[in-house]
């Protein structure tokens, strides 16, 4: 009951946010320079024609008009037409969010199964040589954009080594799975298409893989300090001198408390990984909704761009619901504080 | 709880042991491919090209590079292009024009079957062109302005009225791309916005094709790629080894694309790649740079109604300090310095015309004639270059230096493209000079000349200088009002003339296509000269030659 009145809370919370986003990237992509009508025609198009699509996208419309109609047309199913694919927005998005998704999918894969396990390492052994390479790497690993990890991967696994696919998500010649998730993986799983979930699943490796690197790094510098800070705590000693076995210290008294500001961290990771999978796409040639967002705002196509960054915005806010979730549930703490509030 | 460790241990090992086995299974098994309904050959003659971006697929929309590439191959024209600024028949073995010239008959081939089989006949030239000018975008602003009708005589006869004499009428009709009437129309969706004709068809149009070219589509992935197939049953002649399969992908991330160019997975590269990585893409065996005059031209757009380059002793003094040399050499290595304001590859140019050269005397002199030199120092002249073309920076700092050296002070501002349509939209909010590429709009000097000069295009991108000229207007209107080629082209001649008196603009260089390709084993017409610089037409897929099995010994 507690955590459907904290959902329902949340969810209020997210849909204010998310309507407060809403109003603030219309505006801003209406007001940015250049006439998207004339930009979506050819530069000679004639007047009338440019008239038209002026009128049908309501451009002539006062701002708050144009975002009521908007509104309305998201409550009907629609996002606007997109002034690139010229089609609805909702249908563009449909096509290409599985394909980001699958790739933050996979960049929090590796994440969790890279970040936590090196970094309670480091954190166990600290001040050895194993903690100092795992802060070296740590340190290249937050200093270091996604793409320029993009680009090291593509030329030494692509260009040098030709060990890995470089383009798209599936090699030509390999037929797509039938849709179910949109997520190739899945999908070729659920048929029971192994050799199309190898082929997706090799394209899917390089650019994850450059996404999650900075979030690993900065995990797992979070829980090896974290690991550090709770190792002298007074219920470790106790247990130790209690003659507890290692393991199960580590495993059980040591890893929850450490992996708390780990999660809330990866809640933030996650806006990262948005944010960088619009030049990482691009570099790959990966068709995701980021990718096309990018393509929307080259070309000032108006609701593409709210579409994207409300699609965006909405990832997100789940995302975080979820971290609260399952920090509230790593941390009794945090369901005390809610309880007395 | 223990267990709970256990099975959380587990997990985390088969998802690692997943991930791990997978980059394993990569790099040993190669992916099968799905099998397909027709027999792969062995050796199948494919290329791939690269774009800025993947075609947009409808006629009467696109008329970007991608498109018009995509165009070419899945549709026909009635007519097609030539080098010379004439047409040869096509689609219409032959045609009549009425004295007047506003009635023009065009005679069909018999026998051209669309991609479905179904015979193309005059019905479909007339839902074409009216479907092309209803929708109003893509290329139509060339024909709709001068369109009054056009009817189908017979099945094979169709006739187009035209409001006004225009003199490339037929050069502007390599733009109207002949679509399948009965397969587009059973393909629309109702309501839309063009009435009994719903959508016409451009949701459908997006992801297939109605065309009777010599290559239809095979697949479409928006936003990825797009592959064509050759069609065999196109009534047209096909090179002996014409590509089987060509896929046009939409990226031109240099990394991306040069390392797809290593691996045989590129054959042509997109023609906005950085120079150095052409360079570097022309080390690997079998590759090499190309260079292809593409018609359009690198201005500097003078303001001439705002001081001080209103004056024109100020215009020609700038004129004549710029090093043009260096930008040629140096900066866009591989273009060809301009001569007047039409490039040299476009009929209708006039070779003889005055083209201004660095001359510091000479310079010096024509700002002693005008009229702000006593207050030279209270002016400083905007200077625009486009942020997203970063070699633009180094024409404008080389342009800031040699005017510092006659005394005129300039600001060389970077704006983004979005900004610049929209400052040079109003008189008084355009720069004093903006460097821009601009090309023609069908192979004629009669395109540049009105795009560049015209009033009616000066609160566009085209044009900076807002000449305003009502006699300058007239002359460009009637030159290419003029059905007799040999007299409309003395007509474009006179105007290039009289435009390089005015000084509007510095004509830098001819605009070059750089891209690097395999010219070992892809025979590719246009990097050999014989390509017509209509946007597109170094595309026609039927007349480029593949050798597979020169590729199989060069990535072996």
């Amino acid at each position: 009951m507690r955590l459907a009145t904290y959902l329902a809370k949340r969810i209020g919370y997210t849909i204010f946010v998310l309507l407060g986003l809403s109003i603030l990237i219309f505006t801003l992509a209406r007001v940015l320079p250049g006439d998207p009508a004339r930009m979506a025609l050819s530069p000679r198009a004639p007047e009338w024609a440019i008239e038209k699509l002026r009128e049908q996208l309501r451009l002539n419309e006062p701002l708050p008009v144009q975002y009521l109609y908007w509104l309305r047309d998201v409550f009907s199913g629609s996002l606007g037409e997109s002034l690139v694919t010229r089609r609805d927005v909702l249908t563009d998005i449909t096509e290409f969010l599985p394909a980001t998704l699958e790739l933050l999918l996979f960049a929090l894969i590796f994440d969790v199964a890279i970040a936590i396990p090196v970094g309670m390492l480091a954190g166990r052994k600290a001040n050895t040589w194993v903690d100092n390479l795992v802060r070296g790497f740590a340190y290249i690993g937050v200093t270091i954009p996604a793409f320029v990890f993009a680009i090291i991967f593509l030329l030494v696994f692509g260009y040098i080594l030709h060990i890995a696919p470089v383009v798209g998500r599936l090699s030509p010649g390999v037929v797509p799975p039938p849709r179910i998730t949109g997520l190739f993986t899945i999908d070729s799983l659920i048929t029971g298409n192994f050799s199309t979930f190898v082929d997706a699943l090799s394209h899917l490796i390089l650019p994850s893989l450059a996404l999650a690197l900075g979030p690993i790094a900065q995990e797992a510098r979070i829980t090896r300090a974290s690991v550090v800070e709770n190792l002298n705590k007074d219920y470790i000693l106790a247990s130790v001198s209690h003659g507890l076995p290692e393991r199960l210290i580590v495993l059980k008294y040591l890893m929850k408390p450490s992996l708390i500001p780990t999660v809330s961290i990866m809640g933030l990771d996650i806006a990262s990984l948005i944010g960088w999978a619009f030049l990482v796409e691009s570099i790959f040639n990966w068709p995701g909704m980021s990718r096309y967002g990018i393509i929307a705002m080259l070309r000032k196509d108006l609701n593409a761009i709210v579409g994207v960054v409300m699609v965006t915005g909405l990832v997100f806010a789940i995302a975080n619901i979820l971290v609260d979730i399952i920090v509230s549930l790593l941390d009794p703490r945090i369901r005390m504080v809610e309880r007395a509030k | 709880m223990v267990k709970r460790s256990v099975v959380a241990a587990v997990v985390a090992i088969v998802i690692i042991a997943i991930i791990i086995g997978a980059v394993w299974l990569t790099t040993q098994i190669p992916p099968t491919p799905t099998p397909t309904p027709t027999p792969t050959p062995v050796l199948k003659r494919t290329l791939t090209i690269s774009f800025a971006n993947v075609p947009t697929l409808d006629p009467a929309v696109g008329s970007d590079e991608a498109s018009s590439s995509a165009f070419v191959n899945l549709y026909d024209t009635l007519v097609y292009p030539t080098k010379t600024g004439e047409v040869v028949p096509h689609l219409a073995e032959r045609w009549d024009v009425s004295p007047d010239g506003l009635t023009w008959t065009f005679y069909l081939r018999k026998g051209v079957k669309f991609h479905d089989g179904k015979e193309l006949t005059a019905e479909d030239v007339v839902f074409s062109t009216k479907r092309f000018v209803t929708i109003g975008e893509g290329y139509s602003y060339l024909l709709s302005p001068y369109l009054e009708d056009v009817r189908a005589i017979d099945d094979y006869t169709v006739e187009f009225k035209l409001k006004t004499t225009f003199g490339p009428f037929l050069m502007a009709l390599v733009r109207l791309y002949i679509l399948n009437k009965d397969l587009v129309m059973k393909n629309i969706k109702i309501p839309g916005p063009y009435g009994e004709f719903g959508d016409y068809g451009k949701a459908w149009l997006l992801t297939n094709d109605a065309g009777s070219g010599p290559y239809k589509l095979k697949e479409v992935k928006l936003e990825e790629y797009v592959i064509f197939e050759r069609f065999e049953d196109y009534w047209g002649y096909f090179k002996p080894n014409a590509p089987d399969e060509v896929k046009f992908i939409g990226t031109s991330e240099p990394v991306t694309i040069r390392t797809l160019f290593a691996r045989g997975e590129l054959d042509i590269t997109d023609q906005w790649q950085p120079y150095e990585n052409l360079l570097e893409m022309a080390k690997l065996k079998g590759a090499e740079i190309v260079y292809i005059p593409s018609g359009g031209m690198f201005y500097l757009m003078i303001h001439t109604k705002k001081a001080p380059t209103d004056d024109i002793h100020f215009r020609k003094a700038m004129a004549y300090a710029f090093d043009y040399n260096t930008v040629v050499e140096k900066i866009f290595v591989g273009t060809k310095l301009a001569k007047g304001p039409v490039s040299a590859v476009v009929p209708g140019h006039d070779p003889t015309v005055f083209q201004y050269t660095r001359d510091l005397d000479k310079a010096r002199e024509e700002l002693m004639k005008s009229k702000y030199y006593p207050e030279l120092e209270k002016y400083e002249v905007e200077y625009w270059w486009i942020a997203e073309v970063p070699d633009e920076e180094k024409v404008a700092l080389l342009f800031a230096k040699n005017m510092e050296e006659i005394g005129i002070k300039v600001k060389v501002v970077k704006v983004p493209w979005l900004t610049v349509i929209d400052g040079m939209a109003r008189p008084e909010t355009s720069p004093h000079i903006v460097s821009i590429f601009v090309a023609p709009h069908y192979l004629e000097a009669g395109s540049i000349l009105e795009s560049r000069y015209h009033s009616k295009s000066a609160p566009t991108w085209e044009q900076n200088e807002w000449l305003l000229d009502p006699e300058l207007d007239a002359a460009i209107e009637d030159a290419i009002a003029t059905l007799d080629m040999k007299e409309r082209f003395a007509k474009y001649a006179e105007l290039q003339h009289r435009i390089v008196e005015l000084c509007p603009s510095l004509f830098l260089f001819d605009m070059v296509e750089r891209r690097a390709y395999y010219s070992y084993y892809v025979d590719w017409y246009a990097a050999k000269g014989e390509g017509v610089p209509v946007l597109g037409y170094f595309f026609d897929l039927r007349l480029i030659e593949v050798f597979p099995e020169k590729k199989a010994e060069l990535f072996k």
